[in-house]
């Protein structure tokens, strides 16, 4: 389809400038019914607010319920009609003894933010009300006793000190005794890395902790978050006490999977299955309102959840690519990284030397340097096997760790988690099958 | 009933929708309605979901009340945005052109600046739960026969998926029509009386099919706003033919004095037109607070580039077109043909190659049906072997290589697979061995007349040559 170019700035083309007025001063706040004076017109409707890079204009819900924006140089006077209501509607929710009770962590994400379309702009789910408000299924099986909100984030914008702040409310919340199981929200694009990180900060775990998202945002009546959180309700208060992940098994929504924190990757930027299980099996499947077991998980139990927060963040996830220039690793040992998780071709291959670019001295001097380099498989899928080639035993014998079938983003996290304990063996402990990062038999 | 519309404050508007004819409004999937089997079905449920303020929309609330599983059937030619799985993409810059020639042509003003909206649906005919749709022009009249008649707004929207099959539990809509663009008219209340309705409804209706939109049944729906004094409004959906419109505007009518005496506590409300032309109650009417912005995309800004752009493609008003058609020399018969199999840019385009309009005409809207029916195939087959032949033959009818009387026979040839090359090849022999065989009937059976003559070629022939050829070669020969 050819499409139109000139979607620019309005008023362009052959039109001779239109004579800029000086709009006066108004009282006028988004939300308030104004009146909105041009040269020939005068528009009625509900001001809004304008997104920040469209402050040339004034946008103005009217009467039939549209929005239409206006140039601000074309507007003589906004008249203040009548003041915003703030309608606060008091719900109230019953909780029902008969009923488990889980806590709720909001950490902000589509699945916790909502378009005020009364004023324009964002507003964020920050309490049971709100959230019986808009996902009242939820409330049909569990008592929501707790909301905790340590931080509102999109997932992009957080780091090591978020997780560490998120497992601490997690631990706390595990370790009360009314409490059933942790759901926590979040954003979608890197909610796999928070899995993970609470997967190794999480020692000794006694009940389940679920992480869950939408990805199609929760004012529309097809919104995924629905089926997500009446399913991680379930998976809550069951008996799995894993680190999981919650969300739609396919297109249909029919059931979820629940699928294990350190095995689990974003595979689709917009569908609402966009997370699978990576060389690995799900632990459940679960429906609204009944769940199938399909794997072996850790059982809930009465003991007390422990905290290993460790970090070093001097950790860094390299992509390989043909022709690479190995030198880039000076960088990192210049910059006093302590490892890379290095992601390979194939069964574990980077450029050797036959290639113009060989990597293998390169590998051999930072390694002697002090940098951990370990190895996962660009191929997402499958175990590397570094003995099946000869390439693969050359660069075996620079040092590397090879990975097997972990998952880069685990490895990253798991390899600054161990590197921030300074008396553990490294290699043995990133070879060590901590939290179920190691698949012992791949499908 | 003799009514008296001007005493019972009688008030009408309607809302006219058109399909157009392109691809979806928000992805690049084709706007093609599929009768064969599906290739893949997903099951999806919606949810009531409160509106600003917090309220569910009244609207929203009556049909959240059917809890049923949707099915959605999709195709090859569905895509992750029908599905509901994917951001809409950039608006279609097409649908949008034809939107404004629309606008333009009901002397609307265009909005520059204007947002798509999500108008909250959540009877399963949309997979997200909303309908998108955007103001694109207001302002506009038409002129009737009772003074102008105002045009509201322009919106150009999505259309819904269809409906296939619905049980208790569930219902099952199909998704080649979802996302379709569609422009709603919206007329102002100055409608006089029913027949009056029917005047603004197909005056419109003329002005939409001058411009790049669907034919057919199905592609075109009228709803209509009928009030009179002292009852609220009520939409009546869903007409697809204005014959009716007399009737059941009259009967609304009826209905709602029937109401006004009786005292009866009304809402404004949506109702559907029944077989018999009465109307049924379909939904309360929906109000502005289901409606809210598509924060998927960015604020919608019409250039002034983008209307003068609109503004030179502006087609011709049927009616003009009509009166230039027959300033060509077209007769009245073949214009209507060309109006309705919908051939008139496939005419002008040709015209440009041969001014011959008789003779396009012909080959237009009369020799692919001969052609199907003589070669037995369908007539959407042989139109589609020859839709890219036309400008070629044309040519060569210019440059003298084809003759007039012989189009057919090469169209006719190309349909058998031969290459045009060859098809005008064929023709020269073929008017060899005419000639021949005629000169042999002739002397067969002397002393017949030509009509006669005539008869005989064209038994022998099986009607596979064109008869004015043969009579100029009997005539030659017959003295």
């Amino acid at each position: 389809m050819d499409r139109i170019s000139g979607f620019g700035p309005v008023g362009g083309g052959s039109i001779p400038p239109a004579p800029v007025f000086k709009m006066k001063k108004s009282k006028a706040v988004p939300g308030d019914y104004v009146e909105v004076h041009l040269t020939r017109l005068i528009y009625e409707g509900v001001l809004l607010e304008v997104p920040e890079s469209e402050k040339s204009m004034i946008l103005l819900k009217l009467d039939n319920g549209y929005n239409i924006g206006l140039s601000k140089k074309d507007i003589l006077e906004i008249k203040l009609i009548k003041r915003a209501k703030e309608e606060k509607s008091k719900i109230e929710i019953k909780k029902d003894p008969g009923k488990p009770n889980i806590a709720m962590i909001i950490t902000g994400g589509t699945i916790a933010a909502r378009l005020n379309p009364r004023k324009g702009g964002v507003d964020w789910l920050t309490s049971s009300e709100d959230l019986f408000k808009f996902y009242p299924e939820l409330f049909e099986k569990v008592n929501v006793s707790r909301v905790e909100i340590p931080f509102m984030k999109a997932s992009e914008d957080m780091d090591f000190k978020d997780w560490q702040k998120l497992a601490r409310v997690v631990q706390k919340l595990l370790n009360d005794q009314q409490i059933k199981g942790v759901v926590i929200t979040h954003g979608t694009d890197f909610l796999h890395y928070t899995a993970e990180a609470l997967s190794f900060f999480l020692r000794d775990l006694n009940k389940p902790v679920v992480l869950t998202y939408s990805q199609r945002s929760i004012d529309r009546a097809s919104s995924d978050a629905n089926l997500n959180l009446q399913c991680s309700a379930l998976a809550a208060i069951s008996n799995i006490a894993e680190v999981m992940l919650v969300g739609h098994a396919n297109s249909n929504d029919d059931f979820c999977y629940a699928m294990p924190g350190t095995k689990v990757r974003k595979l689709h930027s917009s569908r609402r299955d966009a997370f699978r299980v990576v060389n690995s099996k799900v632990f459940a499947k679960i429906f609204s309102s009944k769940m199938e077991i399909l794997s072996e998980h850790k059982i809930r139990n009465k003991g007390k959840v422990k905290l290993d927060l460790d970090f070093e963040d001097k950790v860094a996830l390299v992509k390989f690519y043909p022709g690479q220039d190995p030198d880039i690793l000076d960088y990192y040992v210049k910059k006093k990284y302590k490892g890379i998780v290095l992601e390979m071709g194939g069964l574990g291959h980077v450029a050797t030397k036959r290639a113009r670019n060989s990597w293998t001295k390169k590998l051999t001097e930072v390694q002697k340097k002090g940098l951990i380099v370990c190895a996962t498989a660009q191929t997402i899928n499958g175990r590397l096997d570094p003995l099946v080639y000869s390439n693969g035993r050359e660069l075996l014998e620079t040092g590397i760790i090879y990975l097997e079938d972990m998952l880069s983003e685990t490895a990253l996290i798991k390899l600054s988690w161990v590197l921030g304990h300074k008396d553990w063996n490294v290699k043995e402990k990133m070879l060590e099958n901590v939290s179920k990062e190691f698949g012992d038999r791949l499908g | 009933m003799q009514l008296d519309y001007e005493k019972l404050g009688f008030k009408s508007g309607l809302e006219i929708h058109q399909q157009l004819d392109t691809n979806k409004l928000f992805c690049n999937c084709p706007f093609l309605l599929r009768k064969d089997e599906p290739d893949f079905e997903i099951k999806r449920r919606l949810h009531a979901v409160a509106g600003e303020s917090g309220k569910v929309d009244i609207a929203a609330k009556h049909e959240a009340s059917l809890d049923k599983d949707f099915i959605y059937q999709g195709y090859d030619t569905t895509c992750l945005v029908e599905l509901d799985e994917e951001p809409p993409h950039e608006i279609n810059s097409e649908a949008l052109e034809i939107a404004l020639h629309i606008s333009l042509l009901l002397n609307c003003e265009i909005q520059p600046i204007t947002q798509v909206m999500r108008k909250t649906v959540i009877d399963g005919s949309n997979t997200s739960g909303f309908q998108r749709t955007v103001m694109i022009a207001r302002d506009g009249y038409i002129e009737t026969s009772k003074g102008k008649v105002g045009i509201w707004y322009i919106y150009l929207e999505e259309d819904a998926a269809r409906t296939i099959s619905e049980d208790e539990n569930s219902k099952t809509y199909r998704l080649d029509r979802l996302g379709g663009p569609m422009v709603e008219v919206v007329t102002a209340p100055d409608i006089k009386d029913a027949e009056h309705v029917k005047e603004v409804a197909l005056k419109i209706g003329d002005i939409l099919r001058s411009c790049k939109v669907k034919r057919g049944i199905g592609t075109i729906r009228q709803d209509i706003n009928v009030s009179i004094r002292g009852h609220p409004r009520a939409e009546i959906k869903g007409f697809q033919d204005p014959k009716v419109f007399l009737e059941v505007v009259n009967k609304e009518i009826e209905r709602q004095l029937g109401n006004v005496g009786k005292k009866i506590k009304t809402k404004p409300e949506v109702r559907g037109a029944n077989e018999d032309n009465t109307t049924k109650f379909l939904r309360p009417m929906p109000g502005a607070a289901r409606m809210y912005p598509e924060t998927d995309l960015p604020i919608l800004k019409i250039s002034q580039q983008v209307i003068n752009q609109a503004k030179k493609s502006l087609p011709m008003l049927r009616s003009d077109l009509q009166s230039e058609l027959r300033k060509e020399g077209l007769s009245e018969e073949y214009i209507r043909m060309l109006f309705k199999q919908n051939k008139i840019e496939e005419y002008k385009e040709l015209l440009e190659v041969i001014n011959k309009p008789q003779l396009i005409a012909k080959t237009l809207l009369v020799f692919p049906k001969d052609i199907a029916k003589r070669k037995n195939k369908s007539l959407a087959e042989v139109e589609k072997i020859l839709e890219d032949n036309y400008n070629g033959v044309f040519y060569l009818v210019k440059r003298r290589q084809i003759s007039e009387s012989h189009v057919k026979d090469v169209l006719s040839a190309i349909v058998d697979g031969k290459g045009l090359d060859d098809a005008i090849k064929l023709e020269k022999v073929d008017i060899g061995d005419v000639e021949e065989k005629i000169h042999k009937i002739i002397k067969e059976k002397p002393g017949l007349s030509e009509k006669a003559y005539m008869g005989l070629v064209m038994k022998e022939f099986k009607g596979q040559i064109d008869g004015k050829q043969v009579m100029e070669i009997i005539k030659k020969f017959v003295k």
